[in-house]
């Protein structure tokens, strides 16, 4: 088939036919792109439509509670909570991100391994470590009563605390992306732009930033989808988001139509996100990766080194160094650790295989899905689209008990296995996958491919040989993403895991049940190690792709 | 025309070969179950508290059990979700009323064990669908650096006094034992009059936290002076070493009484393991598990002859007499009465 194919190419190309500078137009869809299409949207879709007929059939009583006054309240509180965030994360992350990738500060090798190691520490571990400290009988707040201060200094309860600790501990989605864009993004513009007469700030403002704006919008949407979807972290830090009162229906009321009424309307706010990031897209503009040209410039910093570094520091220190220190205090000693390690090592077992296997099919969907996306205009590419990047909108625990549902009556025996446990975390996470092969996939101008066709690559070669290389570190960062969220998720697994399989998460969360914080602490520290190492080796991986200095 | 089929067949035959794969690896599944023999629990009771039970269990018995440890009314929603092919057979509740809720919509199975008739009727199923395992009173938690044995008021009731102004804690009705207790005060006091006590507190800045033990850490970290929770979390605050005193309310002639929540199990409907099941249930009233039970957790014993150690035996105070039935009649009303709380 695929000789065929390579055939045909050469017959056309050799009739003389010109379609290299043509976008591909595919009119029909072919049967296996079909079946893979209906597999994804069902896959993805199911648990949704499992959701909208529960919230239907919660009938009358589900709409007057929707349209009583607190509905909107919530809608405004959790709206502002995830804008904060993102302009937050933003604030935190792109400073780093050019720092990092374009100047010469020393050191900026391993300060872009840590400066993603905040993605190694879930949110709901950094909220308690601000609680311990900003809390009202933290050290700060102490300190502040005992140099005569009257009440509490600082507040980490309500909004701003939800704010700071969402920002710190997801800006890395922000820095990955767009330190990946601005790696592998072409100097020649920038080139052209300091030959024009610009200097660096005017060249990142008028030729990196527009350049940057889908890695961007990507990294501030992954932000945003969180920060609505997160339950652990803003329920310590005591933030009504919907979430949380999904959360009090199930589990005060039972009302699971309520909840699944409440879910509806978070799903079909994530859906308006959507519609306006891929509107805020459409007039994208392709740009050539650089393959193998010369490398970004660097800039001699100067006497901005110490600022440079300081700036580099601070974000590191609330974001990393802060908790780590933390935790380690609280675990003690290294022997409570091993210990940990020692008693609970089929733990670790079920936590990294689960999340790798989630994330390696979560990266293979995303490719086909992005390819489809960006090959393929129309209504399959939307619903592809809209099918794939709502389960990030799902919250963990509607997301579970969805699955419960469906998969306990129709596959029972895939339910009640651990493949449940990866199945929730694919749904979950596909969305990062995609955004990540999608981001890259948007700046790799389609012609390449066409033109390796017309020298006689088959399709399939064409992709292998020219697309994949160069959405490489794109596809990279998206199964680094989905490795890592799936490793630190909670609130579907505490639903989805069999009776006997617990992964680190659950692990964290039944020691801080039982108020045992040396243990919380240490298993903490050995999820933190655990998805750090990943991290340290794709960067490794990504530099060798880059070839940076 | 055919582009799509030959460049994404690698792909889907990788992906689908991957699921395959992955799906087949884990069926048998490193850690996980061995489906078929084995008794299966759902606990929200925590895992130090019930672990040592389930471990004797097997020695004793030599039967196989699994574990899966989680909030009550997180299990509770599953196992209505699960009901077409239920995976549990054995509910061990923190909160009985979690039970009536599960037992009104048809999810449990009823059985009453011999051991059980020692057991006060407000602390089983009048049915059979489940049954005390251990209590929890209602008490007043205070912090002994701040204020004395004596200024504790002896009622719930006194509470709203100014000087307490911000400075008492409880947790949410999403934490049960909370809901039960303002269930309790509607069926003592009438709605109106709960309903006003209630947001007398709230006007005296009676601070809601998440749970229970934000509540007892709160108070012994000395955030609050005063705490409305559990009997266990002053021992466990002891244990933890924060300066914490005890009150059990409301025990004079004409007081209501401490509400007293039982721990509870059940039988889930369709368990596959039903005779297991009930050697189960017989095993957790036994002496021996009930000293566990007891001891680890500073629990109030409800069967008869059992040694409180050093928690406060059921027949040393004031209880209130008031029926699960009956908290779960007054539930949708409680909730309603009490919005955002």
């Amino acid at each position: 088939m695929r000789g065929g194919m390579a055939k045909g190419n050469m017959e056309r190309a050799a009739s003389g036919e010109t379609f290299i500078f043509r976008r591909p137009t595919i009119g029909v869809l072919t049967p296996v792109a079909a079946l893979g299409a209906v597999f994804i949207i069902l896959l993805t879709a199911s648990p949704l439509l499992n959701l909208f007929i529960a919230a239907l059939a919660a009938g009358s009583r589900g709409l007057s509670s929707l349209l009583s006054g607190s509905v909107p309240t919530l809608l405004a509180k959790t709206l502002l909570l995830a804008t904060l965030a993102t302009l937050w994360a933003l604030l935190l992350g792109v400073p780093p991100a050019w720092i990092l990738t374009r100047t010469d500060l020393p050191g900026r090798r391993l300060f872009r391994v840590l400066g993603l190691l905040p993605l190694a520490i879930p949110p709901y571990i950094g909220a308690l470590t601000y609680i311990t400290l900003l809390g009202p009988v933290g050290p700060v707040n102490k300190a502040y009563q005992a140099m005569g201060g009257s009440g509490q200094l600082v507040n980490i309860y309500g909004l701003w605390g939800g704010v700071l600790v969402l920002g710190l501990f997801t800006y890395p989605y922000i820095l990955l992306l767009a330190g990946s864009a601005l790696e592998s993004s072409n100097p020649a513009m920038e080139e052209a732009a300091r030959a024009a007469g610009h200097g660096p700030m005017g060249i990142f403002v008028r030729v990196t930033l527009p350049l940057l704006r889908p890695s961007l919008l990507a990294g501030s949407l992954l932000v945003f989808l969180y920060a609505l979807s997160d339950f652990a972290a803003v329920s310590f830090l005591r933030v009504t988001t919907f979430t949380t009162e999904i959360y009090h229906q199930l589990n005060t009321r039972f009302d699971q139509r309520g909840a699944a009424a409440l879910s509806a309307v978070l799903v079909l706010l994530t859906l308006l996100v959507l519609v306006a990031q891929r509107k805020n897209l459409g007039r994208r503009s392709f740009v050539q990766r650089r393959s193998g040209a010369k490398p970004p410039t660097i800039y001699p910093l100067g006497h901005w080194k110490v600022p440079a570094l300081i700036c580099t520091y601070l974000v590191l220190g609330g974001s990393v160094f802060l908790p780590i220190a933390l935790l380690l205090y609280q675990a003690g000693s290294a022997a409570t650790i091993f210990q940990t390690l020692a008693s609970g090592h089929r733990y670790l077992w079920n936590s990294l295989w689960t999340a790798a296997v989630a994330a390696t099919a979560a990266t293979v969907l995303a490719l086909f899905v992005s390819y489809l996306i960006d090959r393929r205009k129309g209504p399959v590419g939307l619903l592809l689209t809209a099918a794939t990047q709502l389960g990030y909108a799902i919250p963990g625990t509607v997301l579970g008990l969805s699955l419960i549902l469906l998969y306990n009556t129709y596959v029972p025996w895939i339910y009640g296995t651990a493949a449940m446990v990866v199945l929730g975390y694919l749904l979950r996470y596909l969305p990062q996958a995609v955004q990540g092969s999608a981001a890259a996939l948007s700046q790799v101008d389609p012609n390449l491919e066409e033109a390796a066709r017309g020298l006689g690559r088959s399709s399939w070669q064409a992709l292998r040989e020219v697309t994949i290389p160069l959405i490489r570190p794109g596809m990279v960062a998206g199964w680094t993403l989905v490795f890592i969220s799936s490793i630190k998720e909670l609130a579907a697994t505490l639903l989805l895991r069999p009776a006997g399989f617990d992964t680190l998460p659950v692990r964290i969360w039944i020691a801080t049940i039982e108020v045992d914080f040396a243990v919380a602490a240490s298993t903490s520290l050995i999820l933190i190690a655990t998805t750090a190492l990943p991290l340290f080796l794709i960067r490794r991986l990504d530099s060798g792709i880059s070839q940076l200095d | 025309m055919t582009l799509f089929f030959s460049s994404f067949r690698p792909t889907l035959f990788c992906s689908i070969l991957l699921i395959v794969v992955s799906v087949s690896a884990v069926m048998p599944g490193p850690g996980g179950p061995e489906a078929g023999s084995e008794l299966v629990i759902y606990s929200g009771r925590k895992e130090s508290a019930i672990k040592p039970v389930v471990d004797l269990f097997e020695r004793k018995t030599g039967a196989k059990a699994v574990l899966k440890i989680g909030k009550t009314s997180g299990l509770a929603n599953e196992i209505l979700q699960e009901r077409q092919h239920p995976r549990a057979d054995i509910f061990i509740a923190t909160e009985a009323g979690v039970c009536e809720v599960l037992a009104r919509e048809g999810a449990l199975d009823s059985y009453a064990p011999a051991r059980a008739r020692s057991i006060p009727s407000e602390y089983k199923s009048s049915k059979g669908f489940w049954t005390g395992i251990s209590g929890r009173a209602r008490v007043i938690l205070y912090n002994t650096g701040l204020v004395k044995n004596e200024e504790v008021p002896g009622s719930v009731l006194d509470l709203a006094d100014p000087k307490w102004n911000g400075k008492i804690a409880i947790a949410r009705t999403l934490e049960r034992t909370t809901l039960s207790w303002l269930g309790a005060l509607v069926h003592v006091l009438g709605e109106a009059k709960a309903k006003a006590y209630i947001d007398g507190l709230l006007r005296n800045g009676l601070k809601v936290l998440p749970d229970n033990s934000d509540v007892w850490r709160g108070v012994g970290s000395g955030e609050f002076a005063l705490g409305l929770t559990n009997s266990p979390n002053y021992h466990l605050a002891l244990k933890a070493g924060l300066p914490v005193g005890v009150v059990y309310p409301d025990q004079g002639p004409s007081g209501m009484g401490s509400l007293v929540n039982p721990n509870a199990v059940a039988i889930v409907k369709g368990a596959r393991h039903l005779v297991l099941a009930r050697r189960f249930v017989d095993f957790i009233l036994s002496q021996e598990a009930q000293a566990i039970l007891v001891r680890q957790a500073f629990e109030t014993p409800l069967v008869s002859a059992m040694d409180a150690g050093e928690v406060r035996p059921l027949s040393s105070f004031k209880s209130l007499k008031l029926s699960q039935e009956r908290l779960a009649d007054l539930e949708e009303r409680t909730i309603r009465l009490f919005p955002g709380f």
